[in-house]
């Protein structure tokens, strides 16, 4: 059988699992493939580091047994597992048997099952607020343009506990000028960080790519919040005002959608 | 003389009462009100009838006009699409509730009120829906001043309270007549000040205390007041009679209602 270097990669929401893959991207010297399993129909992490990370290539989790029956010679694979699977109970394909575990869990963590499970245990960051009950909750947004300044006043609703205790929030949006954004939230850390993804700016009418928000907290008002993601959206009348603006404010060239 | 000058309160009841008790306190011979009685705020009958009662002076502010006019205002009212559609929520349900007599209360009152060399309005002697804040250009500022011709101006609108003195203004101006050649011409402009009053009942500052202002005419200190009082009276009413409870977070914060407009260049074109 044919072995392959694959690395899973676990732990709990917000310590910093896709924060250490792109650590590892950046100093590995062969090719580098990322999926992420768990992530469903929003795939913000994998969105983030295919437009972030150079020289890496994201493959959608159908894509796995493609990549597992042809693989990539001389390549690294990591995959990143939400923290809503549990390692342990994957059942795992027979070229994925040898794989490396590693668990990114919060300072001071010990006897979990994740040291069962994991190779090696990469300390992590600790999230400053703890959840009894995490929940998980996301919403494809792709297609939707928020207007920033009501984007950046429900982000900041959202992250100081309005919609309830939020552990753990991020999500990229399409903005009125064209923009894709990324926002990245963990408790107790440093404030929010946003970064313009390195995408084209998007001109022509409705975006035709990902975006999309995924909350992890406790008591979340999830009707509440939609609402006001909702009543952050531009009409198709407001996206076609400002759209016509970006054109003429720009020389259109290959940077623009 | 003590004159106790207060604004923006919004329907909030609770916070009235409590600045009301201190500016006895404070033993202030007169009261003005800058206006914005109604408004996100769950009690908006209530305090009208209360402003009423105490016969307070006052001039109308842009949510009173609103409630009359219906809403008409330029994009400064809202500086995102959000506050808009909460906005345009509050005005729905404050329409809804009010009662015909304090319509027409609303509907009558003056857009700006003087005593001797004091002005009084809500936004800006232009209109009730311009900020006045704190950073706008030194010329706009002196300009909003010498139109009322009075030496102070006191504001609201903006939920933040600060005093600005326009010391020394050294104004240049060019005329031009037809038929005759442009004149420039300078001069100085005495001293001038604007007071903002803050907020009563959606105060802006970061905590949810009410703030008004009290101007002592003998010594012509103006002495600003943050008054704590039990806002999360408010809160619930807020909830309880079916306002966002979005509102009722932003009270407890300091962080009004919905956001305001921050941009001190704009000038309003309603």
């Amino acid at each position: 059988m044919q072995s392959f270097n694959i690395t899973l990669v676990s732990g709990p929401p917000g310590v910093g699992k896709t924060t250490w893959i792109r650590q590892q991207v950046n100093s590995a010297a062969e090719t580098v493939v990322y999926l992420n399993l768990g992530s469903g129909n929003t795939p913000i992490d994998s969105t983030y580091l295919a437009t972030e990370v150079a020289g890496l290539t994201v493959l959608p989790v159908e894509q796995l047994p493609d990549s597992l029956a042809q693989p990539l010679v001389g390549s690294a694979v990591y995959v990143e597992l939400g923290f809503q699977i549990d390692p342990t109970s994957l059942i795992l394909p027979d070229q994925m048997a040898d794989c490396q575990r590693v668990a990114v869990l919060p300072p001071g963590t010990r006897h979990t099952e994740w040291h069962d499970w994991a190779d090696l245990v990469v300390t992590g960051v600790e999230p400053g607020v703890a959840l009894s009950q995490p929940h998980l909750w996301r919403s494809v947004l792709s297609g939707q343009v928020l207007d920033p300044a009501s984007l950046n006043t429900f982000w900041y609703e959202l992250t100081n506990g309005a919609y309830g205790t939020v552990q753990r929030a991020k999500g990229i949006f399409d903005v009125a000028d064209g923009r894709s954004l990324y926002f990245d939230f963990v408790a107790g850390l440093a404030e929010t960080t946003d970064l313009e993804l390195n995408l084209p700016l998007w001109c022509n009418g409705r975006p035709d790519r990902f975006s999309g928000i995924e909350v992890v907290g406790e008591a979340l008002n999830q009707e509440a919040i939609a609402e006001t993601i909702k009543a952050c959206c531009l009409n198709n009348q407001a996206i076609a005002y400002y759209q016509q603006q970006i054109k003429d404010s720009l020389e259109l060239g290959d940077e623009v959608a | 003389m003590k004159i106790a000058v207060i604004s923006c309160i919004h329907g909030n009841y609770e916070a009235l009462n409590a600045v009301l008790s201190d500016i006895d306190d404070q033993n202030a011979d007169k009261v003005y009100c800058l206006g914005d009685l109604v408004g996100y705020g769950p009690h908006p009958n209530a305090v009208v009838e209360m402003i009423r009662a105490l016969d307070i002076p006052t001039c109308q502010g842009c949510w009173d006009e609103d409630i009359v006019e219906g809403l008409n205002a330029c994009e400064c009212s809202y500086p995102s699409v959000l506050a808009e559609k909460r906005g345009k929520l509050a005005h729905e349900w404050t329409n809804q509730v009010i009662h015909p007599e304090v319509r027409e209360y609303l509907a009558q009152l003056p857009l700006s009120l003087r005593d001797d060399n004091l002005c009084f309005v809500h936004g800006s002697p232009h209109n009730q829906h311009e900020y006045l804040l704190p950073e706008v250009d030194a010329f706009v500022a002196m300009e909003r001043v010498l139109a009322t011709g009075a030496d102070i101006l006191f504001c609201g609108h903006t939920h933040v309270p600060y005093v600005r003195s326009l010391d020394a203004s050294q104004l240049q101006i060019r005329v031009k007549l037809t038929g005759k050649s442009e004149q420039d011409m300078s001069f100085s402009a005495p001293l001038k000040r604007i007071v903002n009053a803050g907020s009563v009942g959606e105060p802006r500052h970061g905590r949810p205390n009410a703030t008004y202002v009290i101007y002592d005419t003998n010594s012509d200190q103006i002495l600003l007041r943050e008054v704590e009082y039990d806002y999360q009276k408010t809160c619930a009413a807020i909830i309880e009679k079916g306002l966002p409870p979005i509102f009722a977070w932003r009270l407890a914060r300091g962080l009004e209602f919905a956001e305001r407009a921050d941009d001190p260049t704009h000038v309003c074109e309603r």
